[in-house]
């Protein structure tokens, strides 16, 4: 079952917003059109546009990078595609039936002190009430996908870096998703974790499963992707396959194409 | 060095410390007098903080009673404190008897009297309270009328529940006029069967002034007041009015 | 199952957090330090132990109430572990609900376990047990949910510092609730009766049963024991409705 992910959760309260019941076309998993975004910010809730007309089309399968400067918007766009921000304005289409095909890694991501590696994996499994031997299973098959079965019985508070990071990405995939978003997946990882996250991302490519995930690691994306989009100032200005970027690059390779996309 | 200069430092603080304590003057001369709050301020505080602050209330009443009783002997606060205690905390019984007994203590048998009456109106059914108006009636009033109205607190005590059979015996006794001395006898040695501690070492201080100084006397005097006396009790009875005798 | 699982969470990360640790150890060093000032009481054992007991009970568990229940929702946010949990299909209600739920579960074994040992202490000086004292201790507890509630009511509104600080003045206040309409009776003028009114309706009446004061031997109101219990679950179930709708319209 497919289904759209419509804006505006509070009615009343959000305005032109266009409410569709149209799935995406077959092959996309995510079709993002005019979205915009407006925050009051300050004492004086003074309005600042943080999406000012997105659009985004991640086609299903895809390795999809989202790239941009600091501020750009990738993080309120990834977040409004979640839910977790309402847009202003504009329509996102998920080709998937709800949260319960989704998986999400935030940024820096922050976890529970006093749970352990695995109490906290059960908890997201029955967050998306998986059925407990099925959960079980899958418990034990991803702590060894993210090599942490050693420190399944330790808390939280006394992981590393790339120990959370690690045990976000196992989260982020308990529940076998058909689209993961990835905000940051490399930070704070060493070189070894950082070759295991592209080999997890490979995999999933591999399984059909569509990912998209942000970084500023211009190298890992050109290695994993297979179609990216640069935002700015609130807009994805550019869109297209790793190829197309490479092709026009003054290089011939992403950095400098991101560098002229980003400055022209 | 910083290190060595850090902890002279702490040693040093350490010992001002421990001299100003040590040196610190000694508690203030108690103020007979001190500052009780009114009980109409925490009428509106709902019942269990205000028998929280009767506790409080309670604890700071004996600590001024234990300051003034073997200095100044001046108890002019301890009926406020008193009244404060038992408006919190209406049931709080063994408030009303204390001050009762040290009032008597620095001679305010009025004083006394009415902190039990106001007791028994607020615990009528408690019958100690109409016993030892009876009791502080018959001993430390004055007038014709003492015996009648003795009698009469001693029948309301024989008419509450849980009264000890004695009470009735009193009441009569007193009704029919009988030796002064010995109703106040058998009144003391039920106050120290019934009293707590203190109420006992009341009563043994009285004992010893009603009961014969001879020896021999004495003994036959106490053994005369043993099938009022509960067992378990007799022998620490017999210790404390024997006290001194060989 | 989602609000079960966010329970369990939350009692988890609440029982294991040291601070807790450390509140109780007060509590009961506290409930042991009556056995001193028992000591002093002219005989007076029996009932300063129970009173001055519950007493620490009660402010502890109001400390745990209120501090720990308006940092539940907040640090959640605070940290974005809001972005974990509601990246996977959990409502804001069945989120709230599963925080509240797991914190009453750590209030409940908290106080069970000091209200046994304060039972357990008055048994031993007075030489008989006191039943009236667990149901003492179950009172406090249906008391500090509704301090809960509110406090986690207002933690979706402000900072967790302030949530705390209005908590306990909820629980404040519900001491006195019960006296804001006679108060109103004294004041002549029409808008104070209003006020009062108004006043005497928001907060919660907490001492409408006052089994604490009963367990020392002073009669408490007269309320039935079951409707006050009645009125304070529909109070709380509004606070945490109020706080689900609140909630529901944030953004992370």
């Amino acid at each position: 079952m497919r289904a759209a992910v419509t804006s505006a959760r509070a009615p009343g309260r959000e305005h032109d917003v266009t409410l569709t019941a149209d799935r995406p076309t077959t092959t996309r998993m995510l079709e993002v059109a005019g979205l915009h975004k407006t925050v009051a910010v300050g004492f004086r809730r003074r309005k600042v546009d943080i999406l000012k007309g997105v659009d985004l089309e991640v086609n299903d399968g895809d390795v999809f990078g989202l790239l941009g400067p600091n501020g750009a918007g990738k993080t309120t766009t990834l977040k409004v595609v979640l839910g977790l921000m309402r847009p202003t304005s504009g329509t996102v289409a998920l080709g998937v039936a709800g949260l319960s095909e989704l998986g999400y890694l935030p940024e820096n991501p922050y976890f529970y002190d006093y749970l352990t590696g695995a109490e906290f994996l059960r908890l997201c499994g029955r967050l998306f009430s998986m059925d407990a031997h099925e959960r079980e299973r899958r418990i034990a098959t991803i702590l060894d996908d993210v090599g942490l079965q050693p420190a399944a019985g330790v808390q939280l508070r006394k992981y590393s870096k790339g120990m959370l990071q690690r045990i976000g990405i196992a989260q982020a995939l308990i529940n076998e998703p058909r689209f993961v978003l990835l905000d940051e997946p490399m930070t704070g990882l060493d070189p070894i974790g950082r070759v295991e996250v592209k080999e997890i991302i490979q995999r999933l490519h591999e399984r059909g499963t569509t990912v998209l995930f942000n970084s500023h690691v211009l190298s890992d994306v050109a290695a994993l992707c297979t179609r990216i989009a640069i935002m700015r100032d609130g807009r994805a200005i550019w869109q297209g396959t790793v190829d197309e970027a490479l092709a026009a690059s003054p290089a011939g390779d992403l950095e400098s194409f991101f560098m002229k996309v980003v400055r022209s | 060095m910083r290190r060595l200069l850090a902890l002279a430092a702490v040693a040093v603080c350490v010992a001002v410390v421990i001299v100003y304590q040590t040196n610190r003057p000694a508690a203030a001369t108690p103020n007979p007098v001190v500052f009780v709050p009114s009980p109409g301020f925490y009428k509106n505080f709902s019942p269990s903080v205000r028998a929280t602050l009767a506790d409080v209330y309670w604890l700071s009443t004996i600590q001024y009673y234990g300051e003034h009783v073997k200095s100044d002997h001046r108890l002019d606060s301890l009926p406020a404190m008193v009244r404060l205690v038992t408006s919190l905390s209406p049931h709080f019984t063994e408030a009303y008897f204390f001050g009762a007994f040290s009032m008597i203590d620095v001679g305010r048998p009025a004083t006394a009297y009415a902190l039990l009456q106001q007791g028994y109106r607020a615990n009528p059914r408690d019958w100690r309270f109409p016993f030892y108006l009876g009791f502080f009636a018959y001993t430390y009033a004055s007038g014709a009328h003492k015996d009648a109205v003795a009698a009469q607190w001693y029948a309301d005590a024989a008419r509450l529940p849980g009264r000890p059979a004695f009470v009735a015996r009193l009441a009569a006794e007193l009704a029919t006029k009988g030796n002064e001395t010995q109703t106040a006898i058998d009144l003391w040695t039920q106050v120290y069967c019934q009293g707590d501690k203190y109420a006992r070492q009341k009563a043994v201080t009285a004992l010893d002034r009603l009961l014969p100084t001879d020896k021999v006397a004495r003994e036959k005097a106490v053994a005369r007041l043993e099938p009022a006396v509960p067992h378990a009790l007799f022998a620490q009875f017999v210790a404390d009015l024997f006290q001194g005798y060989n | 199952m989602r609000v079960a699982a966010v329970a369990l969470n939350t009692f988890r990360e609440t029982i294991r957090d040291r601070i807790l640790g450390v509140i109780i150890l007060f509590a009961l060093a506290m409930i042991v330090a009556s056995l001193w000032l028992a000591s002093i009481s002219l005989g007076q054992e029996d009932r300063m132990i129970k009173d001055f007991g519950l007493a620490a009970i009660s402010v502890f568990g109001l400390i745990v109430a209120a501090f720990v229940a308006a940092s539940l929702v907040r640090k959640e946010v605070e940290k974005r572990t809001v972005f974990i949990i509601f990246s996977k299909p959990v409502s804001r209600s069945e989120f709230i609900w599963g925080k509240f739920l797991g914190l009453a579960a750590t209030m409940l074994t908290v106080l069970t376990g000091m209200t046994v040992f304060l039972f357990a202490l008055a048994w031993m000086v007075a030489g008989s047990p006191s039943g009236s004292l667990l149901l003492a201790g179950l009172l406090i507890f249906l008391q500090l949910l509704v301090v809960m509630a509110m406090t986690m009511l207002f933690s979706t509104m402000t900072s967790a510092i302030l949530a705390s600080v209005w908590g306990i003045c909820v629980y404040a206040a519900g001491q006195l609730s019960h006296n804001v309409l006679s108060l109103s009776r004294l004041g002549h003028s029409e808008v104070t009766h209003v006020l009062s009114t108004a006043v005497f309706f928001v907060v919660p009446n907490l001492s409408a049963v006052d089994l604490r004061a009963a367990v020392v031997g002073e009669a408490g109101h007269g309320t039935t024991l079951l409707a006050w219990c009645a009125y304070l679950v529909a109070y709380l179930v509004i606070a945490l409705f109020a706080a689900t709708w609140i909630f529901a319209r944030k953004e992370f």
